[in-house]
């Protein structure tokens, strides 16, 4: 039991001590990879000077700005396309011909459309989350169960309320897992998309901005935040999941 | 007049690329207001699209068929599948199950929380109420499906092999829940079985149908007295009537 206990953290303490190792014998120059101590030093002065939280917050907000956009427009076309055959066929190429392009290679037409500013990073993010989510809206469709439907044509249900109180429900555990999927991608869109123009806050930014005057401790700091925005992001979802679709494999 | 009336009814499938299939063949039959009826057959004998046209869900190809002097589709029917787990909605619990029909009917919230109350009361699941579909026994879902189509208020409950994914206790008691309900409410009932105990037990009127193409076989009153009692199983009437309809699958 106390053995099992320990095993998540086998595997970063062997990281670090290996971290350690390189750092110390100078295997590595300084300038690709700081000590431990240089990092949490640095990541230290960043959380106590309250610099880093300004640069969290932008992030976050950017991500789950796009997240939310997504949300409110993936979700029911996605819907849509796995209720109606028509829908589905006259939406379903541009879909995965949209999907097929990486979201990144459109972050210069989407400059020009929306402005340097934040609208063109949410945009972008709400873009790519947007495609995950129509594709699993769908596919939560697709697996729902006929009879159910066969059912609720027995009642003469009507149209509206068969997709909100079963076609949509029915989706739901399938939505989720869209929506973590989604997240994840939004944050990675902000991240790049900061790096490039049109802000001074932002993660993204700030690892560019330390790596383009070798402030290794500070750009490590910065890559570590993002990850861990990313983590309790995900965690956070999948508590809200396991709450919302109580029902899921039951 | 017949509440149901089915005149040379025939069903015929059409697969793509593939030979016509021909599941019903000149089916005729006449059911009357507050009748419960069984469907005994052999598997696979298209009793479930038999059922499905009745319901107005599904088109015969042949023949006519009329509910109430109407074509089907327009009376109202419960539904009770064999397939609980999927025809029901596990997101809701047992009480939100039985109140979906009366959403449907917009049956204002205290009287249908009133109603629905009442049914799970019958079949001894009032105080499950709360639990979620899902954290029920197979015994008690089928017994939510059932209340759900009563709530319904449906003109024809239509069973199809409602029981047959259940033990034989357990099958034996919820044929005794029906039956409490049935003989308060008298809804007109189709309920299909390929267990000939089952299909005796419950019935008024067993129709006995074929092999693909189905046909109707026979059509055989059940005297036995009502209320029935389990103990019915073993008697010298309930055994005759079985061996009866054994008898018609003996030289197939």
């Amino acid at each position: 039991m106390n053995r099992k206990r320990l095993l998540p953290f086998i595997v970063p303490i062997s990281i670090l001590l290996f971290w350690s190792i390189i750092t110390h014998f100078h295997f590595v120059s300084k300038l690709f990879v700081p000590t431990p101590i240089e990092f949490v030093s640095a990541l230290l002065l960043l959380v106590f000077s309250g610099e880093i939280i300004g640069h969290v917050l932008a992030t976050l907000y950017r991500t789950l700005a796009g997240f939310l956009v997504a949300c409110i427009i993936g979700i029911p076309i996605g819907l849509l396309m796995g209720y109606s055959n028509r829908i589905y066929s006259s939406l379903e190429f541009v879909v995965e011909f949209f999907r097929s392009i990486p979201a990144t290679a459109l972050f210069p037409l989407f400059l020009l459309v929306f402005g340097i500013g934040d609208e063109s990073k949410i945009a972008l993010s709400a873009w790519s989350a947007g495609l995950v989510l129509i594709v699993n809206a769908m596919y939560g469709v697709h697996l729902g169960k006929e009879l159910r439907l066969k059912a609720a044509k027995t009642m003469h249900v009507s149209g509206l309320d068969t997709m909100t109180k079963i076609i949509f429900p029915e989706a739901l555990p399938q939505i989720f897992t869209g929506m973590r999927v989604a997240i994840s991608l939004s944050l990675i869109i902000v991240v790049v998309a900061e790096m490039f123009v049109g802000t001074t806050y932002g993660l993204g930014r700030q690892i560019m901005d330390a790596q383009l005057v070798y402030r290794v401790g500070e750009m490590y700091s910065y890559i570590f935040a993002a990850g861990i925005v990313g983590f309790i992001l995900n965690k956070g979802f999948m508590q809200i999941e396991h709450r919302i679709v109580h029902w899921k494999g039951k | 007049m017949d509440f149901i009336k089915v005149d040379r009814v025939g069903k015929t499938f059409h697969k793509q690329g593939g030979q016509p299939l021909c599941v019903l063949d000149d089916i005729s039959l006449r059911i009357q207001k507050g009748e419960f009826v069984t469907f005994f057959g052999p598997n696979g004998s298209g009793k479930t699209t038999l059922l499905n046209i009745l319901a107005g869900i599904e088109l015969s190809t042949m023949g006519m068929v009329r509910v109430e002097g109407k074509p089907p589709g327009h009376a109202k029917v419960g539904f009770v599948f064999q397939n609980y787990n999927e025809s029901m909605m596990p997101w809701r619990t047992a009480i939100e199950n039985v109140l979906f029909p009366l959403e449907i009917l917009h049956v204002s919230s205290p009287q249908a929380t009133r109603i629905a109350e009442n049914l799970l009361k019958k079949v001894g699941l009032l105080e499950h109420k709360e639990k979620y579909f899902y954290e029920l026994s197979g015994g008690q879902k089928q017994l939510v499906a059932i209340c759900r189509a009563y709530a319904y208020n449906p003109d024809l409950l239509i069973m199809d092999e409602p029981f047959s994914s259940l033990d034989y206790s357990t099958t034996r008691k919820m044929e005794m829940y029906l039956l409490n309900i049935w003989k308060e409410t008298k809804k007109t009932t189709l309920f299909v079985s390929h267990d000939v105990d089952e299909a005796i037990f419950l019935a008024d009127k067993i129709i006995v149908l074929s092999r693909l193409p189905a046909r109707v076989k026979e059509i055989i009153s059940i005297n036995l007295p009502r209320p029935r009692k389990l103990s019915m199983l073993s008697t010298q009437a309930f055994f005759r009537i079985r061996q009866k309809v054994l008898r018609m699958f003996e030289n197939e």
